[in-house]
């Protein structure tokens, strides 16, 4: 599901099915040395996670992205976030990115990370398998969950 | 010169009568063509899509094919990736849809070790027959989707959705 009227709508009659919200967390950076490769992992992760959604549609609700840069960060209340979504009925809410500093307050956030791959000069057959590829590493993540309840 | 002389009447009676006859039909031919326009309009979506897997390849066995077509959302156009489970069913090409009747998950072949060649759907557990039929207990109220099947040089055309024609 996306975060559109139509899937929401679906979402609200369905609780009981789609119970996984997916939250993309996206690191911004415009400093001309890095906003090349902050575009490029911006690009991979809403590739992949298009990707999850078209997959898993009837369980899970993709989240439009949280978006961030370096200073804005510390304003980022995930937890709150987190609160929010459960309170709106998903029992699992997972945050999925490519900025590897989250990966250090892993345990109470559950949040999946994956290394960026440059997308951009491949051409759509690589470029579905490398997602098919990453796909096959989140799988796992996400039954492991669907599986503790 | 042949006996039976043209003479000037009949020549300027041939003259105008053919001059007028393109006139009349250069006015009608527009006419004619506006008025059964309908039925000439092409019917997009009627179009195949082409493949890349070989009809010769298929087995029993269903392949997921993957193929392409570009979809315009008000101004924006992009390429839609689309996947089809495809196999042989005597001599028939049979292509189904990988989207789950249930919410529209995507579901696999053979990927549930206890329920062998079924097609499972990994976000509630619906399950398929080969056929699509959906397995009764289970959470899909109706079969999946078919696609018109048709073949051009040796490669799979797929061509629109359609209800499930085998369940």
């Amino acid at each position: 599901m996306f975060f559109n009227v139509k899937d929401v709508q679906q979402f609200q009659a369905q609780k009981d099915f789609i119970d996984t919200a997916l939250v993309p967390l996206l690191s911004l950076d415009f400093n001309e040395s890095k906003i090349k490769q902050s575009s490029s992992s911006a690009e991979f992760l809403m590739s992949l996670t298009a990707f999850v959604e078209q997959q898993f549609k009837g369980r899970l609700m993709l989240v439009p992205p949280f978006s961030y840069t370096e200073q804005t960060k510390n304003g980022l209340a995930v937890n709150l976030l987190k609160e929010d979504l459960q309170n709106a009925g998903f029992k699992h809410v997972l945050f999925i990115t490519c900025d590897h500093t989250w990966t250090s307050n892993n345990e109470q956030l559950e949040v999946i990370w994956l290394p960026a791959i440059p997308l951009e000069s491949m051409d759509s057959g690589v470029k579905k398998t490398i997602l098919e590829e990453q796909l096959k590493q989140i799988i796992p993540k996400l039954t492991s969950k669907w599986f503790q309840s | 010169m042949s006996n039976n002389r043209v003479s000037r009447r009949q020549f300027l009676n041939y003259t105008l009568t053919g001059v007028g006859g393109f006139m009349a039909a250069g006015m009608l031919m527009p006419m004619v063509r506006f008025a059964i326009d309908p039925a000439l309009q092409t019917k997009a979506d009627g179009d195949f899509v082409q493949t890349s897997q070989k009809v010769a390849d298929l087995t029993e066995e269903p392949v997921k094919v993957d193929f392409s077509y570009e979809q315009v959302d008000a101004w924006y156009t992009s390429e839609v990736t689309d996947t089809a489970w495809v196999y042989k069913s005597g001599d028939a090409v049979v292509a189904l849809s990988p989207v789950c009747k249930h919410l529209g998950c995507t579901v696999n072949w053979n990927s549930d070790t206890e329920h062998p060649n079924q097609f499972f759907c990994a976000c509630h557990g619906g399950r398929y027959e080969k056929t699509g039929k959906n397995v009764p207990g289970t959470p899909p109220l109706g079969p999946l989707d078919e696609y018109e099947v048709s073949e051009q040089d040796g490669f799979v055309m797929l061509g629109k959705k359609i209800a499930n024609t085998r369940g």
